[in-house]
């Protein structure tokens, strides 16, 4: 392998690469960058095996000579070394050539590097993309969706299915669903398909994390393809590979209650400010639990009580009560987290009984949702 | 070291057998449990069973090609859907067992099949094996399990009673001895190789090995000290014991070449002498024999093994020593 690559667009792709390897590994392979050299440019490669990123490196963009190949070829080397060698070269243009025996040549002006690199072969294998069955969706909407389910998934390891997000694809709409069990959130989009087919996937929740830090915010369609292990995001020059959960998710439809007994409308803002106060007090107790009571005069009242620290008391006037009175306790996190997570000025709160799960949705809008399990107090 | 099917069944024709017929059949279980003494092929059959899962090409159905990709990135440790847990330390910690369950909630990387092994499984720490055993419970499909150890009773029955023991046999000792002297070792120091390891491999590299040799030397000289001076046995110990036997690992072959030692003289005693492994000091130990009677060539065998259970269990290796010299001084039982 030989080729010459302007030190620029090499940086960047490494950095890009580099967001996947971790030096915590068992498998000796994945402390390096595997860079592939081919007729039609370069590919950089990371991976800890939970997630792989891969990007690729144009032999020309926009008129420019980026890459010059000289010999096609692979080859793996050390992440650690390799990214900071590349940062720190002198002049504009990096040449890499591997000799005999997996010795690579890094040359840039006058300096010269000889790094021990691993034989391409051993890197692990990633799925092949097969073009005919994926499907679009605009990236700020999948970073959107993303962001609004991501952080409803547990943290704790003893039900691992619930540490992903559930992606059910059925007739060209995706649904996004996560839940710890305490709370869930859910988001519908619809999506372009080729084939019309039907998944139903758990992703796990770190690796949404980390495509949502990695992938530009533009309205340019991101490709999905889902294969049976992993799924991939392909976006400009720029591959992400995710593993799947092992495993059934839970069916989450039942827990949605359909009819509601008391209705509230509310402005966003005003009712996450008012959470947050209330919260201040909270948090010095057990649960961060605050109270929710309707009062006369299309009023709520918002309350919190820690005996050894002090009160609060906060009124807000709703838009509109439909239905019976109710007092109802609940995670003052786990409220802010779904009011913050959902779009619109204002809100509508359905709930069922203070012992039920109560809805919080934004007003005329059916794409998303959010449900929160009550706390039981006396 | 990398040994082919035809190789270990050799070494092992039972096991390979059994395992043979399970992959043919199709009929492979979802934990195996390998155990049986230090380098009788555990973890190379545990390899090569891995190798036959993955391979792209299998020979007769059964016998992996070493030649694919898989096989050679499992043999290199590179392929990511098998994972190899090594105690960390002296144990297996709960943490490493975690990590592994968190591997495993994933599907696999490449294929649907995914293989851990464990090896030295008696050494996993408590808590260790209960976070094991929710994990071996309840596999995944397509999830192999192999457990390695050299201490059966060691480990749990709770995991024992889930996995399917194999019992690997010690290469008998002529058997090995005669294979040491074809590979070129001397025929009087193949017996002592030949008792200490079942590994071919192990014993050539002991037998080259200037340490060993030192060590050897310096076993046979605390015999004789203890014999002839026993007071000078303690200075002994400080002079040339302690600086040559450092790690655990080492002390522990110090003790089991003094244990050899002992139990030549019973060989001399009861008239087995083709037995003996100390060939080069043949004369010398015939002269001791003499003097001591099997009662006590017993009692001072015991000693040297509750050493070595003391080791294990983490004493003082210089009180240990210590204790041990004054427990082998003949005569005197003060301690």
């Amino acid at each position: 392998m030989k080729f010459i690559i302007q030190r620029d667009r090499l940086v960047q792709s490494v950095q890009d690469v580099m967001k996947a390897v971790t030096s915590r590994t068992t498998i000796p392979i994945l402390t390096g960058i595997k860079i592939a050299a081919t007729s039609e440019g370069v590919t950089l490669t990371g991976s800890d095996s939970d997630i792989s990123i891969e990007s690729f490196i144009p032999k020309e963009d926009a008129g420019h000579e980026i890459v010059e190949i000289k010999q096609s070829g692979a080859i793996v080397l050390q992440a650690k070394f390799f990214s900071e060698i590349v940062k720190k070269l002198p002049t504009d243009s990096v040449e890499i050539e591997v000799l005999g025996s997996l010795q690579t040549v890094i040359r840039s002006g006058k300096s010269e590097f000889n790094l021990n690199g691993l034989d391409a072969e051993e890197y692990p294998h990633l799925p092949q993309i097969e073009e005919n069955n994926k499907f679009h969706i605009a990236t700020d909407l999948l970073k959107a969706m993303i962001r609004q389910t991501h952080f409803a998934v547990s943290t704790s390891e003893t039900r691992p299915i619930l540490t992903g997000v559930n992606w059910k694809i059925e007739n060209d709409e995706l649904i996004c669903i996560a839940t710890d069990s305490h709370r869930l959130a859910l988001r519908k989009a619809k999506i372009e398909t080729d084939n019309h087919e039907n998944y139903n996937v758990v992703i796990p929740g770190k690796s949404l994390n980390e495509l949502n830090k990695i992938i530009d915010d533009t309205n340019e369609p991101i490709d999905i393809v889902i294969t049976e292990n992993q799924i991939l995001f392909k976006a400009k020059h720029l591959l992400f590979f995710s593993r799947l959960l092992e495993g059934n998710y839970p069916d989450t439809s039942r827990l949605i209650p359909n009819e509601s007994k008391t209705a509230v409308t509310v402005n966003t803002k005003e009712f996450l400010h008012a959470i947050d106060r209330a919260s201040l007090l909270a948090r010095e107790g057990r649960n961060n639990v605050v109270k929710f009571s309707i009062i006369e005069g299309g009023s709520i009242e918002i309350s919190s009580n820690t005996p050894e620290v002090g009160k609060v008391v906060e009124e807000i006037q709703s838009q509109s009560i439909e239905g019976e009175d109710l007092k109802i306790s609940f995670s003052a996190k786990y409220m802010m987290d779904a009011l913050k997570a959902l779009e619109g000025t204002d809100i509508n709160v359905s709930f069922t009984g203070a012992m039920r799960p109560f809805v919080i949705r934004p007003l005329h809008d059916e794409t998303i949702l959010q449900l929160i399990l009550p706390v039981r107090t006396y | 070291m990398e040994k082919t099917w035809d190789q270990l069944e050799e070494l092992q024709p039972t096991v390979l057998k059994m395992l043979k017929n399970s992959l043919l059949k199709n009929r492979v279980a979802h934990a195996y449990l390998f155990e049986g003494m230090r380098g009788t092929g555990k973890k190379e059959v545990g390899l090569l069973l891995t190798k036959a899962l993955f391979c792209e090409s299998l020979i007769e159905g059964y016998k992996p090609c070493e030649t694919c990709n898989n096989c050679r990135r499992i043999q290199s440790g590179n392929h990511p859907d098998v994972h190899i847990v090594e105690p960390d330390g002296l144990s297996i910690k709960v943490d490493q067992i975690r990590s592994l369950q968190t591997e495993f909630s994933k599907k696999g990387v490449e294929s649907l099949k995914k293989v851990y092994l464990i090896s030295h499984a008696d050494k996993m720490s408590v808590s260790a094996s209960n976070s094991l055993l929710k994990f071996l419970e309840e596999p995944n499909p397509g999830t192999v399990a192999f457990l390695l150890t050299e201490q059966l009773q060691q480990l749990l029955p709770t995991i024992l009673s889930r996995c399917q023991i194999l019992t690997f046999k010690p290469l008998a000792p002529k058997v090995m001895m005669k294979q040491l002297v074809e590979n070129g070792v001397a025929p009087v120091k193949a017996p002592l190789l030949a008792q200490l390891t079942n590994n071919l491999d192990e014993a050539l590299k002991l037998n080259v090995d200037e340490w060993f040799a030192q060590a050897q030397k310096i076993v046979v000289k605390l015999y004789e000290v203890l014999k002839k001076n026993p007071l000078e046995a303690m200075v002994m110990l400080q002079s040339d014991w302690f600086s040559h036997f450092k790690e655990k690992e080492q002390i522990h072959r110090g003790l089991d070449l003094l244990l050899l030692i002992f139990k030549d003289l019973l060989y001399i005693q009861l008239d087995k002498q083709e037995q003996m492994v100390f060939i080069e000091e043949d004369e010398r130990l015939r002269q001791f024999a003499l003097q001591t009677s099997g009662r006590r060539i017993s009692d001072q065998m015991s000693a040297i093994l509750e050493a070595k259970r003391k080791l294990q269990a983490n004493m003082n290796p210089q009180l240990m020593m210590e204790q041990l010299v004054l427990k082998l001084q003949e005569g005197s039982s003060f301690v």
